[in-house]
């Protein structure tokens, strides 16, 4: 397939650019192309500066962060980090750190004043597979900033960043920059290191230059308005009024407590934001939610009316719930097709492993079409942009019509178009009852409907209150009838 | 004790050894039922047992661990992994005298032992699970009478049975029920609920027995599972050095050629993988085969004689007595061998390329898994137990061999495996040294197609193709891949 065609572009010596626009537009192409890590015709000139004391290279920071067992394998599934283990399989840290070094000639002295400023310090023994989504695109940042290539193009540096990493993330690059590193990001976000001066689009295969950052917004295609399948806009059943309830929970790997003496109770029909900075222990609460981590048996927690580890099995938990975060399709099966991986929602299985009735597999049509996936629905996962597979994984979500949706940052590596379609979404499908827990460090993108926050720090809880009910959703809310969840 | 398999009258050996039925969805309708509320107890906690372990506590079952009083004081590994997932764990005088089932997942050495020191301690009317039948089969471990005694064998890696599990399906497993041990009937619906409970009944669930098992398992993972593939890489590689190929790019193709061959085998079967190649190289595979299957078959019959007399079990358990010295001076010998000290080249091997570069190990494969799943059959094994030994593990320890080798696949199989594997290449590759002398850097280095033109007689490779795919292990192997739906591809590096 042709992603890009008589693309020219000349980067001059001190700019530093912002690559942005709608999602699955070539970005990502382009950015490797550059750092020669896809082929492509015509020519690709790169004149090093001979003077300069950094590396005369060209480095490509992936969105997605493929480490590798001890063995060179990457074969791990989500829920590994929960599992306690001896027989060690990846690499701590500091060994990573120590092969990273040795590789590209770096001093190790050099790399502490970037660990201590984005706060990886503190993680330098743990294991490759214990980090969270945030700590693994931290970690991708600190090695980038440690070689100083003359080029170095990152695609999505904020991506499950808290907002702290985020700004010294932001000075960070603009030393580098003024030390005489060219920028390229690829990004939609707002908040920019000072010294991006150039933007561009990619439109119609082709690079479009722009003057401001905003600019760049005319070009995201606007999402027609559709109206969303009738099967979605009733509210679930909900089998009982208390979906989660959690007395004291303590969970810790050996010496390490990751959780201590957490107390939250949802019920039925609430709208929580979940926030806390990275490694604050977000996703491991989650994954007790989800039936996804051992130590649950050990604790004081109610799913849904019952009492865990009362016989209940994992998929009797987890057929209430739809769940989407950076690691679930970080490990997802990419080897299916689009259908078949909004299908397998149905099941909660990782790709699709039975024949689907008529009645359901109507229902998976329905959604490809709302979500604009009909094109590409016969394609494997991993053919298609991030963004995309991201939108499928969305899909995934939402077609139980499940009683709770868990949405752990769901918009990376969306557009802005696609975000707010999306969180529109999760407000109408809330505003027919659904119970909603939502992790977003941004708070200019989040969805309406939130009522109730809850803020971990360092795996304890530290703030729970009630938000403002926003005036838009209110609205949206008295104009569902049957809000009242019914049991 | 005496060989139980030997104890038996040729009728009764007969009708065990055939024992083979591939189980259907619908018998696993009643999910975990027969276990639910039972008191699962656990012995060993290694890669297997924690595994497991997971994924029983995971389908609502009650599972806990006993270890030894060593380990839990020593607060050993297996100590660690089960607390630190929070099971609960005792010695053999706390969790047995209560347990309703207990699972014995120590390796087949400690069997004898664990087995001796647990059965007073088991209550009334309990089971007792294995995942191999050694210890009962070619030990002749007796059980007490009133304790049902069943096998639930996963065929895969303990991590692999937790991996899928948790992605919603599972591995291929194979049930028994020990003949003289079922005293209330209840031996196979336990079997299938501990099949559900590991979620083994999504991949493919075959109900054999305790010698079957065995003695299938035995032949497959000495002779072409570990035996035929290490001395297939160690001649190959050898032979690429003597002809001057780049040490780093020969170390590359037989270290990840392996696995991406049998690859082909997985989905394919044998004519898939043979399907790989152009037609010339296909005819010359099959003819390089044909010879290699006449020179290895006494060899392969030998094994398997050996192994239906017990012979085989008797020699290694003298090793087992004796310090286990003969496998550890292997296992040294193995770790000094030209392959395994030369790292894998920073080259870029396209994936056809190990099948264009590679065709003796094609070779080697058809010939390995045709011969053992040949001589299986012979000896009254069923086809379908036959099949599973031979053509569905290979890709499974391919893998391993692409990991680390040779290091690794003897690492990650059984000590019995691995004394097999020895054995078998000590004996194979002086056989193979006159074969091996006409072997030029067409069939292993370099591109088989390289300068010909690629024509072939239309009537030979009709009836090539013809033999490949009429062969019993592509027909029974078209039946059983077609039930193991969504099997997972394995990623090379």
């Amino acid at each position: 397939m042709l992603v890009l065609e008589d693309l020219n572009w000349t980067i001059l010596s001190g700019e530093n650019w912002l690559l942005g626009g709608n999602s699955g537009n070539g970005k990502t192409s382009l950015g490797k192309v550059i750092a020669s890590l896809l082929p492509a015709s015509g020519s690709i000139k790169i004149t090093f500066n001979d003077t300069s004391k950094l590396p005369a290279k060209v480095l490509f920071v992936e969105s997605w962060y493929q480490f590798k067992n001890l063995e060179g394998v990457a074969n791990f599934y989500y829920q590994q980090r929960y599992t306690s283990q001896q027989a060690k399989e990846t690499l701590t840290v500091k060994a990573e750190l120590a092969y990273y070094a040795k590789e590209h000639h770096l001093n190790i002295a050099d790399v502490e004043s970037i660990l201590n400023r984005l706060d990886f310090t503190s993680l330098q023994n743990s294991q490759l597979i214990e980090l969270s989504s945030g700590e693994h695109k931290k970690l991708q940042l600190v090695k980038a900033l440690w070689l100083k290539p003359q080029v170095l193009i990152i695609d999505q540096p904020y991506t499950g960043l808290d907002l702290k990493s985020r700004k010294n993330l932001n000075l960070l690059l603009d030393e580098a920059a003024s030390a005489g590193v060219t920028l390229i990001l690829i990004s939609n976000d707002d908040d920019l290191p000072s010294s991006i001066n150039r933007f561009a689009t990619i439109v119609d295969k082709k690079l479009v230059a722009v003057n401001t950052k905003t600019d760049l917004q005319q070009f995201i295609p606007l999402r027609e308005n559709k109206t969303i399948p009738a099967f979605l806009r009733t509210s679930p059943v909900y089998s009982s009024q208390q979906i989660a309830k959690m007395e004291n929970i303590q969970i810790s790997y050996g010496e390490k407590q990751v959780l201590k003496n957490i107390n939250w109770e949802v019920k039925a029909g609430e709208k929580w934001l979940l926030q806390g900075h990275n490694g604050s222990g977000k996703s491991t609460l989650l994954s007790l939610i989800n039936g996804d981590h051992p130590q649950s048996y050990a604790n004081t927690l109610y799913l849904f009316g019952n009492k865990r580890g009362s016989g209940e099995s994992i998929w009797d938990i987890k057929q209430h719930i739809g769940l989407i975060s950076p690691e679930f399709h970080w490990y997802f099966d990419a080897s299916a097709t689009v259908w078949e991986s909004i299908a397998s929602g149905l099941y909660d299985s990782v790709g699709l492993f039975r024949q689907l009735p008529y009645s359901k597999s109507i229902l998976v049509d329905e959604l490809v079409e709302y979500f604009g996936l009909t094109e590409e629905k016969s394609r494997l996962l991993n053919t298609l942009p991030l963004g995309t597979q991201r939108l499928v994984l969305l899909a995934r979500t939402i077609i139980k019509n499940p009683e709770l949706l868990i949405l752990d940052e769901p918009c990376q590596g969306l557009d802005k178009q696609q975000t707010k379609h999306f969180n529109q979404l999760v407000d109408e499908l809330c505003s027919n009852g659904m119970t909603l827990i939502y992790v977003g460090h941004f708070e200019s993108q989040l969805p309406n409907c939130l009522e109730k926050k809850i803020v971990l720090e360092n795996g304890e809880v530290i703030l729970i209150e009630e938000l403002k009910t926003d005036k838009a959703y209110k609205q949206l809310k008295d104009y569902a009838l049957n809000f009242e969840p019914s049991l | 004790m005496a060989n139980y398999f030997n104890t038996l009258p040729l009728r009764e050996k007969l009708n065990q050894l055939g024992v083979c039925e591939f189980m259907d969805n619908a018998e696993f309708a009643d999910g975990v039922n027969a276990l639910k509320g039972k008191k699962i107890v656990v012995v060993g906690c290694g890669a297997q047992g924690l595994n497991q372990g997971l994924n029983l506590r995971d389908s609502g079952l009650d599972v806990s661990y006993t270890l030894r009083k060593e380990a839990i004081e020593g607060k050993r590994d297996s100590w660690k992994n089960a607390t630190e997932n929070n099971f609960k764990v005792g010695t053999y005088e706390e969790l047995i005298p209560s347990a309703d089932v207990v699972v014995n997942l120590t390796p087949d050495k400690q069997h004898t032992a664990v087995v001796n020191a647990i059965m007073p301690l088991m209550k009334q009317g309990s089971t007792l699970l294995y995942s191999h039948g050694f210890n009962i089969v070619e030990e002749g471990m007796q059980i007490r009478k009133d304790i049902t005694v069943i096998m639930v064998a996963p065929k895969c890696p303990g991590s692999e049975v937790r991996a899928e599990y948790v992605r919603g399906f599972g591995v291929p497993t194979l049930i028994a029920v020990h003949p003289e041990n079922d005293p209330e009937g209840k031996g196979l619906a336990q079997a299938k609920a501990y099949c559900v409970g590991t979620g083994g009944h999504r991949a493919g669930v075959l109900k054999s027995s305790f010698v079957a098992e065995v003695k299938s398992d035995l032949m497959g993972e000495q002779t072409i599972l570990c035996g035929l593939l290490q001395t297939g890489s160690i001649l190959s590689f050898d032979k690429m050095i003597e002809k001057g190929i780049d040490a780093g790019y020969a170390s590359k193709l037989v270290q990840y050629g392996v696995e991406v061959i049998t690859e082909a085998l997985k989905h394919g079967g044998v004519s898939g993988m043979m399907d790989r190649l152009s037609n010339v190289a296909k005819i010359k595979a099959f003819e390089v085969s044909e010879e290699l299957k006449d020179i290895m078959r006494p060899l392969f019959q030998k094994h398997q004689d050996d192994i239906m007399s017990g012979e085989f079990s008797r020699i290694m358990m003298e090793d087992w007595a004796n310090g286990d010295k003969n496998l550890l001076a292997w296992r040294a010998e193995t770790g000094e061998t030209a392959f395994e000290k030369t790292p894998a080249g920073d080259v870029k091997i396209g994936e056809q390329e190990y099948f264009d570069n590679y065709l003796l190990m094609v070779a080697f494969v058809r010939a390995g898994v045709e011969l053992a799943f040949e001589t299986m059959v012979e000896a009254g094994i069923k086809p379908e137990s036959a099949y599973y030994e031979s053509l569905h593990e290979t890709p499974l320890i391919a893998n391993t061999i692409a990991r680390k080798k040779l290091f690794e696949m003897n690492r990650v199989i059984s000590d019995t495996a691995e004394y097999g594997c020895y054995l078998f290449d000590q004996a194979c590759k002086p056989l193979l040294a006159d074969f091996m002398k006409k072997v030029d850097t067409d069939l292993v280095g370099k591109n088989f197609n390289e300068g010909k033109d690629g024509s072939v007689d239309n009537r030979r490779l009709v009836e090539i193709n013809e033999i490949l795919r009429s062969h019993q292990v592509e027909v029974v192997g078209v039946k059983l891949r077609k039930a193991m739906t969504a099997m997972k591809a394995i990623k090379t590096a």
